[in-house]
């Protein structure tokens, strides 16, 4: 009698912190088979393609803005480049996978908590092929959940358009980083907005076409 | 086939050739002339209203990046950039003050303490108005071409250095008033201004100047 008191307090206990903790990012979803073993996002896969956006940054009040500028140079490796309007250049990234290399930033922005958390935004960004470990779907979207060192990506699809929408970086328990995302045509993204959970900072980037 | 690489080897030479031949450097006497020139134009020079077109050359990209507007300028320090094409944007220096309109979204900044964006202001007035001949804050190197008169400006202040490797105005023989700006990087990047449409006192409101 008394194993089964433990037991069962474990139980509840156990159940008691899996459903105050777990992210909600997929609550209420079904979940699926995985029909894919990789997830390719298309938004920033193509050589030969300038992709210019206009973008705005709000950081605690602070808003601000500049182009940002995105060049995949080879199969591996995308350059991230934000210029003010004048045309001066205020940082010059390179990332190839796990790999990131600051090419340039100007002083008044080389500063080490800037840089981790712009890094892990166009990480997230820039990055193409998502290991797909779990599958999940509700009436409007399919979600591929994807591992992220000891993160997740959640990659939600539209179920109408296949169109890739909204990626939602997340711990076991709790939302990073929201990416929205808006398409036309499913091959460019014409506005994209990068929401961060646990600091007020927004970056909204909007398609510029020369 | 062995005419066809002579030829091109002619060709590129000649055109090397003429390439440096267009660009002189000016004679003593022709520099002081062209800066009285242009300081008097300068000093008559109550407002300026122009069109300009900008591109930002990167050399990872395929095509440069192109915006164009307006811009305003009244004597002595307020000036206004206007971004059209292809987004809204413009940028007040007035008052020791900068104004921004992002597509509708207002900001200030006060640049009363910040030594760089005065710097940055007088660089964009003077790249307006001509007035750059500063020698305690450039190493300036003058040429001449058919159809200009070219000031090559090197910043000597580290912090400016780090930001501008190179200013090259270009003034038209004819108004000696500045008709294309290039700014390039440290990077060797660079962007290229050139104005179009130019009105020499036009009336400008000062309302033009508010955000």
């Amino acid at each position: 009698m008394q194993k089964l008191m433990i037991r069962f307090s474990i139980i509840s206990i156990l159940s008691l912190v899996f459903t105050s903790c777990a992210v909600k990012t997929v609550k209420d979803f079904d979940k699926m088979e995985v029909t894919s073993q990789v997830y390719k996002t298309p938004y920033f896969s193509d050589k030969n393609e300038d992709y210019i956006y206009k973008a705005s940054i709000s950081v605690y009040g602070n808003d601000f803005g500049g182009i940002f500028i995105v060049k995949k140079t080879n199969e591996t490796t995308h350059r991230a480049v934000f210029t003010t309007e004048f045309g001066n250049t205020l940082f010059d990234f390179e990332i190839s996978g796990n790999d990131f290399k600051v090419n340039h930033i100007i002083e008044e922005l080389d500063r080490k908590i800037l840089i981790n958390t712009l890094k892990r935004d166009f990480m997230l960004l820039l990055k193409e092929d998502f290991k797909v470990a779990e599958q999940y779907e509700n009436e409007n979207f399919k979600v591929y959940k994807s591992p992220d060192s000891k993160r997740f990506n959640y990659l939600f699809i539209n179920k109408s358009d296949s169109k890739f929408s909204k990626l939602v970086h997340a711990t076991k328990s709790k939302e990073k980083i929201n990416i929205e995302y808006l398409s036309e045509n499913n091959t460019l993204a014409d506005k994209i907005v990068i929401q961060h959970k646990n600091i007020k900072l927004r970056i909204e980037l909007n398609k510029i076409t020369n | 086939m062995k005419n066809n690489i002579l030829f091109s080897v002619l060709f590129l030479s000649f055109s090397l050739f003429s390439g440096f031949a267009q660009e002189q450097k000016m004679a003593d006497s022709e520099i002081s002339a062209f800066k009285n020139a242009v300081n008097a134009t300068a000093k008559n020079t109550k407002t300026l209203t122009t069109d300009f077109t900008q591109s930002k050359h990167m050399d990872f990209l395929s095509k440069d990046i192109e915006t164009s507007g307006k811009m305003n300028f009244k004597t002595p320090n307020m000036l206004q950039w206007q971004y059209v094409k292809p987004y809204q944007y413009s940028i007040i220096f007035k008052n020791n003050k900068i104004f921004i309109n992002d597509a509708g979204k207002k900001n200030n900044i006060d640049k009363g303490n910040s030594k760089m964006f005065d710097k940055l202001n007088k660089l964009i007035v003077g790249s307006v108005n001509g007035n750059m001949f500063d020698e305690n804050e450039f190493t300036i190197s003058y040429f001449k071409t058919k159809d200009f008169n070219i000031t090559k400006l090197l910043p000597k202040d580290a912090a400016l250095k780090k930001y501008v490797k190179q200013m090259e105005l270009y003034f038209d023989k004819t108004g000696n008033t500045v008709s294309q700006v290039k700014m390039i990087e440290p990077s060797n990047d660079y962007t290229k201004i050139i104005f179009k449409n130019k009105a020499i006192n036009a009336k400008i409101d000062d309302s033009v100047f508010n955000n």
